[in-house]
């Protein structure tokens, strides 16, 4: 048998080579994902942050400019809410509802106990509606999409009952001008949405609970394996966003002054195409808070612009799905860039 | 010594199958035992149970001599079980320090501390003699380096008992050798281990002692130095092992059914080429990420490709899409038997039936499939096949391994291939189930398939393939005729050594 040996370091570089060959194909394939994450949010922002500014009036007048970060804030609170949903695998349909019943439980304790307590009122509110729809996700087992769409039809339902189809007009005049205050010259909601989205990055980024997040909407076998409660964080998940939802209630009721059991209809669709317009992907695993923020101010903007235009209130339906769908073809291209690149990789 | 842990008359019970029937076995500080067995002998569950994944029907399990029942694999986790699973349980998205500690993070007040817990992995993946930026997502890892994060995170854990469930079923030689290393240096700190493998010369160079388990119960647990392997596989099966033997084929005025040259594959550096006759098994051997696995996946259509052409019985065909492949005669068994493979929810004659080619049958039949028809066709597999079902409405999910691949092998033989590319065909199988297997692809190759083997396991390649292939990243270093493909000669150009030894 001839001598078997091996050149000196002949296996050992080809086995570096092939290492370092695939790290790159790695940080590649990663790369590639996050333009298309960023990119997806943030081109849209500036062409329409351009158009607005070029083409539509009065685009930058000062009303409309706290007018759009009012409405954003209410919108980004919500998407955090939702993005946390997501990033678990779930959908949280009910917070238009949620949002509404709210508001309007809100509205009424503001005028029978003061506005501080409206307000932590309404946060409970929606916190309560959340836990709700946390319970039957996990203890009944009925997926997150069916089960928040009937929760959806009984929030709504409740709230229709609890004002009795009557407006709620609220009196106090500190808590209507808290939407309306602004701290150096920026209105107090935004303030909060800015604070509440820190708070939720770092507690995405940095904490125990973000991690777990990650974990069960990445890949909940492991998570089970690794001692992590699925049912625990998935629970918490659908309160985050109750609690989310109850707090652009409050803010909502405070904006407009005056609530009915109809308002907030259709603003699961808008919260869901922020978070996925943001970045966050719909297979779960993948939260993103920053991206959320930038797509409410994004589609704040659009529905302001198509307003200013005179654009009649139909066409902002047909804008909204059409961005919903542009941003799940983002989503879908991002996963495939990820699947290719483990194509590449695990063999 | 006392024992660390013991298992006392463990049963558990699945619906219709007895899965443990009543398992007892002690582990004491710095052991190794080896607990081998065929798939559905029950290791696994075995495992699960330890692990506080599944909870028994009825026995005992004791850690340092009290009795514990394990709700959850946190409760397992907590009293000193780390367990390395056979599936890779790590989160893509996370890095690979925060997978090392999940579940058990390094945190004050619920925020995690990052430099510790950064410092505390590297710590780890040094130990394991592994260079690896532990900020790297997981996504970004090879099913190697994945791994060996999955055992730095059971040894991220205080521990008396470690349990490895087929530890180097991924990993590469040096990888291997490196983790053997680890094993002793735990049994040297006074840990247990629990080393699971199918590879029994793993067994024999690391385990004090060995426990075997067949159908559920513990046939034997003897000292290692007690035992050979032929015992061992005796023990195993239950009877005396069948040895495969394959006379050359006789290839010398054969046709060429596939003749693939020039195509341009993602993932490999080279071009490829390829013929193999009727007749022939045609083996590609390689280490895990070598280009292999692409290869047979860009000639079933399943991964695009550029350039050159390829020709299936003269004809030319476009690999574009794995129903063009079928379409011209190619046919793939994929590696991923469980999810690219079974159709779960239908049964074996469905599972079987599903690529049949049906163009020669009567028009009305191609629509709707006459049950009396298939079932026949069925039963001529199973008895040609050696496939161990009760009937053909049993569901493919429930059957083992080797008799799952039958199925499969069943339903390439029914598509008429020309070519029939074969990845990882014995995975997951057992010993018995394997030379079943060998003999069934040989009946395939004599009855005129070009067969292509892409196999990890250089022992298979040695015993079927007539040629072999040898792939390093991307590029391929060797090719073995006749008495040349040896085991020594694959594993030795799979490793990059170029050097060919003649028996």
């Amino acid at each position: 048998m001839p001598d078997a040996t091996l050149a000196p370091g002949g296996t050992a570089d080809l086995v570096a080579d092939e290492r370092a060959r695939s790290a790159e194909l790695a940080r590649r394939a990663d790369s590639r994902r996050q333009l298309l994450q960023n990119a997806g949010v943030a081109v849209p922002f500036l062409i329409v942050l351009v158009l607005g500014l070029t083409v539509v009036p009065h685009f930058a007048s000062g009303s409309n400019i706290t007018n759009m970060l009012v409405n954003a804030a209410i919108l980004a609170i919500v998407g955090y809410g939702m993005t946390l949903v997501i990033a678990v695998r779930g959908i949280d349909l009910s917070v238009g509802s949620a949002q509404a019943l709210a508001a309007c439980v809100a509205a009424s304790a503001v005028n029978s106990a003061g506005p501080l307590v409206g307000a932590l009122v309404g946060i409970a509110v929606g916190a309560g509606l959340g836990l709700a729809n946390g319970l039957v996700v996990t203890q009944l087992r009925v997926p997150g999409f069916i089960a928040t769409l009937s929760t959806m039809s009984v929030f709504r339902g409740l709230v229709l009952l609890f004002t009795g189809g009557a407006p709620i007009m609220i009196a106090s005049t500190s808590f209507k001008s808290v939407a309306t205050a602004s701290l150096l010259g920026i209105p107090v909601p935004f303030l909060v949405a800015v604070l509440l989205g820190a708070a939720a990055w770092f507690a995405f980024d940095r904490m125990r609970f973000g991690k777990h997040v990650v974990a069960v909407g990445g890949s909940p076998e492991a998570a089970v394996d690794t001692g992590i409660s699925v049912n625990r964080v998935v629970l918490l998940s659908y309160l985050v966003s109750g609690a989310a939802a109850g707090i652009g209630g409050v803010l909502l009721a405070s904006q407009l002054g005056v609530v009915n059991g109809s308002v907030a209809a259709g603003l699961e669709l808008q919260a869901i195409a922020i978070v996925v317009l943001g970045g966050t992907s719909m297979a779960g695993g993948r939260p993103r808070v920053v991206g959320t923020f930038v797509a409410a101010l994004l589609l704040s903007m659009i529905n302001s612009g198509l307003n200013l235009l005179n654009v009649p209130s139909f066409y902002q339906y047909v804008a909204l799905g059409a961005l919903l769908v542009f941003a799940l073809s983002i989503d879908g291209a991002q996963r495939a860039a990820v699947r290719r690149m483990l194509e590449g990789r695990l063999s | 010594m006392t024992a660390v842990l013991q298992v006392v008359d463990v049963v558990q019970e699945y619906p219709g199958v007895r899965a443990l029937k009543g398992v007892s076995l002690d582990l004491v500080p710095g052991q190794v035992l080896g607990l081998v067995g065929e798939n559905g002998a029950g290791k696994s569950t075995l495992i699960r149970v330890l692990g506080g994944i599944e909870q028994p029907v009825s026995g005992q399990v004791l850690v340092h001599g009290t009795p514990r029942t394990f709700r959850s694999s946190a409760e397992s986790q907590a009293a000193g079980i780390s367990v390395v699973s056979q599936e890779f349980r790590l989160v893509p998205q996370l890095s690979v320090a925060d997978n090392v500690f999940l579940g058990h993070e390094l945190a004050a007040g619920g925020v995690v501390d990052r430099s510790r817990t950064r410092g505390r992995t590297a710590e780890l993946l040094e130990q394991l003699g592994l260079d690896l930026d532990a900020d790297r997502p997981v996504s970004s890892l090879t099913v190697g380096d994945r791994q060996m994060v999955e055992i730095a995170r059971a040894l991220s854990r205080e521990f008396d008992v470690i349990i490895m469930d087929e530890p180097t079923a991924a990993l590469n030689v040096a990888e291997t050798k490196r983790l053997h290393e680890i094993v002793r240096r735990l049994a040297s700190q006074g840990k247990a281990v629990v080393y699971v493998s199918h590879h029994l010369d793993e067994i024999f160079e690391i385990c004090d002692d060995v426990a075997v388990l067949r159908d559920g119960e513990l046939v034997a647990h003897a000292p290692t130095r007690e035992l050979d392997e032929a015992r061992l596989v005796e023990h195993m099966l239950g009877r005396k092992p069948q040895t495969f033997e394959r006379a050359a084929a006789d290839v010398a005025d054969a046709t060429v059914r596939l003749d693939v040259s020039g195509v341009r594959v993602p993932g490999v550096a080279e071009p490829f080429d390829l013929q193999v006759q009727a007749g022939e098994i045609v083996g590609l051997a390689g280490l895990v990420g070598s280009g292999r696995t692409e290869l047979t996946r860009a000639l079933f259509g399943d991964l695009k490709t550029s350039g050159g052409q390829g020709l299936v019985d003269g004809k030319p065909v476009r690999l574009r899409s794995p129903r063009e492949a079928i379409r011209s005669g190619v046919f793939m068994l994929s590696e991923d038997r469980k999810g690219e493979g079974i159709l779960p929810h239908l049964d074996v004659t469905e599972n079987a039936m599903v690529s049949r080619d049906r163009r020669a049958l009567p028009l009305l039949q191609r629509l709707l499939p006459l049950v009396s028809d298939e079932r026949a066709q069925f039963a001529r597999l199973r008895a040609d096949m050696r496939i161990r079902v009760p009937h053909g409405r049993q569901l493919i999910g429930n059957l083992s391994g080797g008799n799952q691949q039958k199925v499969l092998l069943g339903r390439a033989l029914l598509s008429g291939c020309a070519v029939l590319l074969l990845n990882e065909p014995t995975r997951g199988v057992d010993v018995g189930a394997k030379v079943d297997i060998y003999q069934l692809i040989k009946q395939l190759a004599d009855a005129g398939v070009a067969v292509v083997v892409s196999s990890s396991d250089a022992p298979e390649l040695a015993a079927i393939a007539d040629r072999c292939q040898v792939y390093f990243a991307g590029r391929r270093v060797a090719e073995l005729r006749g008495r040349d493909v040896t085991e020594d000669n694959i594993v030795g150009a799979s490793v990059g050594q170029t050097e060919v030894s003649h028996a």
